[in-house]
């Protein structure tokens, strides 16, 4: 079970998160439709490094981006994604 | 003393002797039969690797088959039971099997399933007869397994010297320190092989270090192994609080940890080897360190007259503890050289190593050794062998380390780590030792002995071209036992690595995986077992609905009621009565379980018709109406209602099967791609109950609740009911004239009582699922699921007209996919029985039977008041399809009824019912 | 031989103050400011980046906000749970994943995690006393495996 940096809580055990999506998978709002097809059906699957969409969903809610080897299972970085936060 | 039984004979114990020290006490050598040739076993090891000396132990649930005599402490009243044998261990009948073992060599599975497959079925019956461990109890298991989560800067495991000397430095440092220990004593190789460290015996120092590290707020943990080692230094630990089989004496049997460590140390020593030669797996041969572990830590002298083999110096230590507790030692059979053991006072042959061994279920008689090219006899009653040590690297290796090769011990030594962990003690720094391969007559010479594995089986998928170590291993089987090859592992790559004419490090090795030892089932299910097999959510109003005895329906996690049975009534009596009442009068039901949101702030009208495919800004304040929800694909995946409680804030309701899909789904929105605007998005699933209430008398019935005129159609009111401040929704999910009331579920049982005496004296009734389903079917209302199942557009679910033209919502972008012109799509469609019968739910659509499915069905109710089997359905271009005759036909459930196409609106098409 | 007591406290007014700006006048209201990630200040307690749990009045909390965020009730949903006595971090390891025996893991500090498979928010009232407020649904559940656990806590 990784350790997962939450950028709110810091480290905390992956039972607390869900995964949800790569990166490169998200529709923005105002995509062109081609644009949104090729975001959900032709995705990119690399071995190795790629940026995924998690959620610290069973700890404090909020999203954020992991870059992390999907080999290795390393986490190179993590950054929050939401609102402007207060400190 | 403690007593115990083995097969049912009536034995004694000293305390502190494993099941197989109290055997060889008494004098058993035979301890059970192999897993396909039903050979005799004895006992090979005294620890955890003890591929032989299986046994069942514990009787009824409590039983555990396929527990280690040597990993099992004897307690009082112990029962433990040989296996795989019949009638009995010394007549078994299987054994005749060791006449036809050419008929069950290397892959005997594989060629099988070759053949016709009725041969396999054939083989199937008489393998699984023969075959075989220990059988799983049938009755459940009585005891309780806790699991609990722990965390340290040091986990050390193995308490041996190295062990605790780790384990005190970090303790010492101010570190959170975690030992564990296998074994049921600290340092049990002190106990083998006794000396004096920091000036005290090594026990009493053992011991001394581990009140050391208990003083210091550290966790010393015996009868506990380390099964995996994970990710991020997650380690799972496998703790006996009692022996298996045993009562327990506290709440709980076994202890499974979750241990977050920041460095891991291992100090998990070594196994020794066996020697490969004929006949190495009779009763009787015996690991050196093994035998002087029962001598000097078991007091039990395992023979009087013993041959030992050896390729390194440590067995010399084993012919010492022999000859001090009385025994003879015949010979030592050294495969070096010359001047290797000459001066240690035995009977040293150099140049040396066994052949075959003589004897059979009773025990070896002797051993036939090749010395210097020449063959010799001995007569023995034990042969101790050791072909030297391998380092127990399994964590290491789990944790994503490399292997180093150690030319002077002949294995494989932790390597490179991925993780914060290292290796310490003998497994980083193995004794030296040479290795010879196998002697002897290869059918009989075993490697693997718990999967009955032989030399002449290697040798075989090798010849068959089975020659990488990861093939070799799945055609033989080698190391695939409960034992996970502990003690075969090296002897087979050192076969593999002759034929190949290269060395050991490049035949490479296969990958262990956890656990390290057999984990019981119950340790992993934890109090997760019967009724809580999987979590229970109980609404507000659970103890009110029970106190009604109804039938509950498990949807998801929830409980909710089906029906309210009156008297003797059936689940289909019981809600086609609800239903009925609520046709004709008013019936009230707990839907408490809907995922409810509240959205608030001045940008909450713009997030809602991102996420809602109906238009929302047109909503006045005090008015609500039905939406539903794409997903990015175009999709429909939920639906609900949505209401302007204020002019900025909104209640939005959805399904209770995708609440939780919902919460996340808003939550994305909000925070991924809507996270500049201003809004809130709290979800108040369980903050608010909610009671429907539907039919034609629920206008009043809420008026004289609440004393003012009901609410018009999709209008909101804040009201009150009994004292409590409620929103008072009209809306309708049956097809009459229905209120949802939402409110505090604090409050659940008080606003339900005073809603069900008004809807009983109007001779309503409460109604549950059922109902509810017959009736939403009947108005072809769709749920989340089977009929919203995510691979519909909004056109296809004849919810078109509804969609926002504007566009702007989450989906509108892709629907434009030239897939979804296809008009040969799926759509939703009702469906009617023509002649009598009932439609079975999940049937398919078809025109003939036998020909292609076109639809299925996805909901099936009938006619409340009239009778008569109607249902849902996804038809391939249904709507243009209305009027057409198919058959509704369900294979599994033998039943075909034709059915007629039409609207999914049975009830009341026009919605006048929804209107005062 | 249990050191831990596990006290159903019942339901109270709660709410969520969920955030989208930054309102000047709380820390009037309020007495202090909104506590940070992971701590809680008199009947406040961070939930989550953007949102706080609030127990007690908000009237005048509701206006201070106005325009940067808003309040939803939320306490018929929550159960609160007050498990007390010497042993209460080592029963919440129990089935648990967040080190509750952390010496950093002191009066005032909130944490919301998973517990016998339900997300559970704590609040540490002082060094014998933590408060949980626990999904009504699940509740009965989890009282029911605290129970079983306290039975059989290790030493």
């Amino acid at each position: 079970m990784l350790l997962i940096p939450c950028p709110h809580c810091g480290d905390r055990a992956q039972a607390e998160f869900a995964y949800e999506r790569t990166a490169d998978s998200v529709v923005p709002l105002d995509a062109a439709p081609d644009q949104a097809v090729a975001a959900l059906f032709t995705r990119t699957n690399p071995r190795g490094i790629d940026e995924e969409i998690w959620r610290h969903t069973y700890g404090c809610g909020s999203w954020m981006l992991i870059r992390r080897d999907r080999v290795s299972h390393a986490i190179e970085w993590v950054k929050p994604i939401g609102p402007a936060v207060l400190p | 003393m403690i007593r115990f039984t083995f097969d049912g004979r009536a034995l004694t114990a000293k305390p502190g002797q494993t099941l197989a020290a109290a055997l060889l006490d008494h004098g058993i050598k035979l301890v059970g039969r192999s897993f396909k040739y039903h050979r005799p076993r004895g006992i090979l090891s005294a620890g955890v690797e003890e591929p032989n000396a299986l046994v069942t132990v514990g009787t009824g649930g409590r039983a555990e088959p396929n527990t280690r005599a040597t990993d099992l402490y004897v307690y009082d009243g112990m029962v433990a039971t040989s296996q795989n044998r019949w009638p009995s261990l010394s007549s078994d009948l299987g054994s005749a099997l060791q006449l036809v073992a050419k008929a069950l060599p290397a892959g005997f599975y594989y060629k099988t399933f070759f053949g016709p497959p009725k041969l396999w079925l054939f083989y199937e019956k008489f393998i699984r007869r023969a075959a075989g461990l220990g059988p799983a109890p049938v009755e459940a298991d009585p005891d309780r397994y806790a699991q609990r989560a722990a965390f340290c800067d040091v986990l050390v495991v193995g308490a041996g010297p190295a062990g605790l000397i780790a384990a005190r430095d970090a303790a010492r440092a101010g570190k959170r320190v975690i030992l564990v220990e296998q074994d049921a004593e600290l340092a049990p190789s002190l106990l083998r092989d006794p000396q004096e460290i920091e000036g005290q015996p090594g026990s009493v120092w053992a011991a001394s270090v581990a009140a050391e590290l208990r003083a210091k707020g550290g966790r010393v943990l015996t009868r506990t192994s380390a099964s995996g080692l994970w990710d991020d230094n997650f380690i799972c630990l496998s703790e006996k609080l009692v022996e298996p089989g045993q009562v327990p004496q506290g709440a709980f049997t076994q202890r499974y940890w979750h241990v977050r460590a920041d460095e891991v140390v291992l100090a998990t020593g070594t196994l020794e080897r066996p020697l490969t030669f004929a006949n190495n797996d009779r009763p009787g041969v015996m690991l050196s360190q093994a035998v002087r572990t029962y001598v000097s830590r078991f007091g039990v002298v395992p023979g009087q007259r013993v041959v030992v083999a050896t390729s390194n110096d440590d067995a010399y230590l084993t012919a010492t503890a022999l000859r001090q507790a009385g025994a003879e030692v015949v010979a030592v059979l050294d495969s070096r050289p010359s001047p290797a053991g000459q001066d240690s006072g035995f009977a040293v042959l150099n140049c040396a190593a066994p052949v075959s061994a003589a004897g059979g279920k009773r025990g070896v008689t002797g051993v036939t050794a090749l010395i210097d090219g020449a063959e010799r006899s001995f007569a023995c009653d034990l042969i101790a062998m050791s072909g030297g040590f391998t380092p127990v690297v399994h964590l290491h290796m789990q944790a994503g380390g490399k292997l180093d090769w150690d030319d002077a011990a002949q294995a494989f030594v932790p390597g490179a780590t991925r993780q914060n962990v290292r290796t310490v003690g003998s497994a980083a720094a193995p004794a030296p030792a040479e290795t010879f391969g196998a002697l002897g007559p290869a059918k009989q010479a075993f490697v693997d002995f718990q999967n009955d594995v032989t030399v002449a089986d290697l040798d075989l998928a090798w010849r068959e071209g089975y020659r990488s170590v990861e093939h070799l291993k799945r055609y033989t089987t080698l190391g695939m036992a409960t034992d996970q090859g502990k003690t075969s592992n090296m002897a087979a790559l050192d076969r593999i690595a002759r034929r190949e004419g290269m060395e050991v490090p490049q035949a490479g090795l296969t990958t262990f995986r956890p656990p390290y030892t057999p984990v019981s089932m119950g340790a992993l299910v934890g109090l997760a077992t019967g009724e809580h097999a999987q979590p229970t959510r109980r609404p507000a109003l659970y103890d009110l609905h029970a106190a009604k005895h109804p039938i509950w329906l498990n949807a998801g996690y929830w409980k909710r009621p089906r029906a309210y049975p009156v008297g003797s009534e059936t689940l289909a009596e019981a809600g086609l009565r609800e239903a009925r009442s609520v046709r004709q009068a008013v019936g009230l039901c707990d839907v408490s379980t809907l995922a409810k949101f509240e959205v608030q702030g001045p940008d909450a009208v713009q997030f809602l018709e991102r996420v809602c495919q109906t238009t929302v800004g047109k909503l006045a304040v005090g008015r609500g109406r039905y939406t539903f929800m794409a997903r990015e694909d175009g999709l429909v995946f939920d639906d609900g209602t949505v209401w302007r409680l204020e002019d900025n804030r909104y209640l939005l309701t959805s399904s209770t099967g995708g609440a939780s899909r919902m919460a996340t789904w808003l939550s994305y929105v909000r925070n991924y791609l809507c996270a500049d605007l201003k809004v809130s998005v709290v979800c108040v699933q369980e903050h608010y109950a909610a009671i429907a209430v539907a039919g034609p008398q629920s206008s009043a019935v809420m008026a004289e609740l609440t004393g003012a005129e009901a609410p018009r159609h999709m209008s909101v009111s804040e009201t009150g009911i009994a004292g409590v401040p409620v929103l008072l929704m009209a809306a309708s999910f049956s097809g009459e004239r229905a209120f949802e009331v939402h409110f505090d579920a604090r409050h659940a049982e008080a606003v339900w009582r005073a809603i069900e005496d008004k809807v009983l004296q109007a001779g309503g009734a409460p109604y549950g699922i059922e109902a509810m389903e017959l009736l939403r079917i009947e108005k072809g209302h769709l749920v989340v699921g089977p009929d919203i199942d995510g691979r519909l557009t909004a056109d296809e679910l004849g919810l078109g007209k509804m969609v926002n033209k504007a566009g702007g919502w989450i989906g509108a972008a892709t629907l434009h996919r030239p897939d979804f012109a296809d008009s040969m799509r799926k759509q939703l469609v009702g469906i009617e029985a023509v002649n009598g019968g009932s439609i079975p739910e999940g049937a398919m659509l078809v025109r003939r039977v036998g020909e292609q499915a076109e639809g299925h069905v996805t909901a099936s109710g009938l006619r409340i008041m009239e009778g008569g089997s109607i249902a849902l359905a996804h038809l391939m271009g249904g709507h243009m399809r209305h009027g057409e005759e198919l058959y509704a036909h369900s294979p599994t459930r033998k039943q075909t009824v034709k059915v007629r196409v039409g609207s999914p609106h049975f009830y009341d098409p026009s919605g006048e019912r929804y209107r005062d | 031989m249990t050191d831990v007591v596990v006290e159903r406290l019942g339901f109270a007014p709660l709410q969520l103050l969920d955030l989208w700006g930054d309102p000047g006048g709380v820390q009037q209201v309020l007495g202090h400011a909104l506590p940070p990630v992971g701590r809680a200040e008199g009947g406040v307690l961070r939930t989550g980046p953007t949102s706080w749990l609030i127990e007690g009045e908000v009237s005048a909390l509701k206006a201070a906000i106005s325009g940067d965020g808003a309040i939803a009730a939320v306490g018929g949903g929550l159960l609160r749970v007050r498990l007390s006595g010497p042993n209460w971090r080592s029963l919440l390891m129990e089935g648990g994943l967040f080190d509750f025996e952390s010496p950093a893991f002191t009066t005032d500090c909130v944490v919301i995690t998973v517990i016998d498979h339900v997300s559970v928010t704590l609040r540490v009232e002082g060094p014998d006393s933590c408060l949980a407020y626990v999904p009504a649904s699940h509740a009965a559940d989890l009282l029911h495996f605290w129970q079983i656990s306290a039975g059989g806590l290790p030493q």
